[in-house]
Formats: C-alpha cells, structure tokens, sequence
C-alpha cells in the first residue's frame, strides 16, 4: 500500500514492525471539493491492510493544519467501516490546538462501548 | 483613551475551488498580524473557508462570470464574515440551506447541533444527500451565530462572531 499524495494533502503510512498498529500520518491539508473520491479507495485498502495483518490502525491527525468539513465526512464514513469490518481505530489529535480539540472531541459521538473506537490526544500515546 | 479599533476586508472572489484555500489561508495570516489568539485566527479563518465552499457548491454559476463576494469587518471584540453569491430564489439548495440555518437554532447549543449532524451523516447514504456538515462546524467551531438573506437572485449568508 502506497502513501497518499492529493493537493496539499500527504498521508504516510508507517508500521516499524508487522505487529505494530498501522499508523497513517496525515499532514498539510485538505480542503479538496470531493475529499470521498481521493480518500473512501485509500480508506478501504487501509481497512483490508489492517484486517490482513491482523493489526488496528492508528490515524495521527496532530501535522496537520486544516482540513473542510468534506473531509470530516469522510472520516465519519472511515469510522463507520471500521466498525463494520472490526478493526480497531484510534484517532490521535493535538488538544493543544484549539480547532483540533473541537473538531475531534465532537467525534467522541463515534464511541461506542465495543472499544473499536477511541480518541486519544497526542501526549497519552508514544 | 485608545483610539477606535476597526478592520474591514471586502472582495470579489472568482468561483474558482483553489481561490477558496488562497482566501481561507490570506485571512488567518492577516488575522494573525492582527490578533494575538491564534486559535480565534484559524476559527475564523475556517468560517471563511466553509462559507466560500457553500457559496460555490450550491450557487447559480450558469453566469461563470459572476464572482461571489467576501466580507469581514468588526471591531476589538466582535467580528462579520459575510460571503454573497448569486442564487436562483426557488431553488431546492436555497430552501436546504434556510432549513439547515433554521433546525440549528432548535438545539440547546451549537454543539448539540453540531454532534447531531454528525450521526445525521453517519446515517445516511452516501450520495452525499445529508450536506451542510460546514454550516453546523461554523456555528459550533467558530461559535457563530449564522443568518442568511435573499434579495433579488444573491444570497448572502453572515457569521456573527464575539471573543
């Protein structure tokens, strides 16, 4: 699976090792006028990647610098699979930025008590 | 006694979706010149950039030449962002965006409204039928008061926000 370059958008992918969480970096930003077209194909080979090595994903939010409530769609369609396909998703965010805290926090809606989905700010994980 | 503290930014914008980011980014560089809170520079400047999406999605651009147009003025403590575009009065995006703006102000908090568009979203197909994600972001993030009018064929949708 290949990292994600869109606009002013880059997601990299990273595993230091096959047991590790898939931890997607996103940074730049992403205010594309469909975000679905580019991000839904990579959110899906995101989800089957994880299935197959039997690891959850990480998504890691705190590079980056805006995106448009296009893309929050997006996301809240990345979450609904994820629970769908039971793979384990953490989003991780800077609560030190203010727009990040209310943008992510609201996300907390999403969290069920199954555990496939939890929001952690950037200094309570490694 | 200090002297009065006023801005004003009042342009023409091509509909055009790149001038969108161009915009968004102008306003939280110039807003931070301005504003010692970063964090009310980028709420603002994302005010901005979701009004200009709306303006370009759901518009009447069967005259390409028509621009849309952006304002924002205040003062020390409060602050307008404004965006105009043209729009055809009995359209079905118009009578969308009024129930949008209307429903939101149902909700105890901008919040409350924000987190039920949220699972509004989740619930729907995804033919991207359930919009207006950006009206209930700004009235929640930017902790906006958000009013719309219509005069003639141009719609002009007005963000109020205090700091």
């Amino acid at each position: 699976m290949e990292n994600l370059r869109a606009g002013d958008l880059a997601i990299d992918l990273v595993q230091p090792l096959p047991t590790e969480p898939l931890r997607v970096v996103w940074s730049g930003k992403s205010s594309d006028r469909n975000p679905g077209a580019i991000l839904d194909p990579f959110f899906q080979q995101l989800l089957s990647a994880a299935e197959h090595r039997r690891v959850p994903v990480q998504l890691r939010f705190e590079k980056l610098l805006h995106f448009n409530s296009s893309t929050i769609a997006s996301l809240i369609q990345l979450i609904q699979d994820a629970r769908q396909r039971r793979v384990e998703l953490t989003v991780v965010f800077d609560r030190k930025l203010r727009w990040q805290q209310l943008s992510f926090d609201a996300l907390r809606v999403f969290v069920g008590s199954d555990g496939l989905f939890t929001l952690r700010s950037v200094e309570e994980v490694p | 006694m200090n002297p009065p503290f006023s801005f004003t930014i009042d342009l023409p914008v091509r509909n055009d979706w790149a001038n969108i980011d161009l915009v968004r980014t102008s306003i939280l560089n110039c807003f931070a010149a301005v504003f010692n809170d970063l964090d009310g520079c980028h709420a603002f400047a994302m005010v901005a950039g979701e009004l200009l999406e709306n303006a370009i999605k759901y518009g009447d651009w069967h005259d390409s030449e028509r621009p849309l147009h952006l304002r924002v003025w205040g003062e020390q403590h409060w602050a307008n962002v404004q965006v105009e575009n043209p729009v055809a009065p009995d359209s079905r995006a118009l009578q969308d965006l009024m129930e949008s703006l209307a429903r939101l102000e149902t909700f105890r908090s901008a919040e409350d409204a924000y987190r039920a568009k949220l699972l509004e979203v989740a619930a729907a197909p995804r033919d991207g039928s359930v919009g207006k994600l950006g009206l209930a972001r700004i009235a929640y993030e930017g902790n906006c008061r958000l009013k719309a009018e219509v005069k003639e064929d141009v719609l002009s949708v007005t963000s109020h926000m205090t700091f």
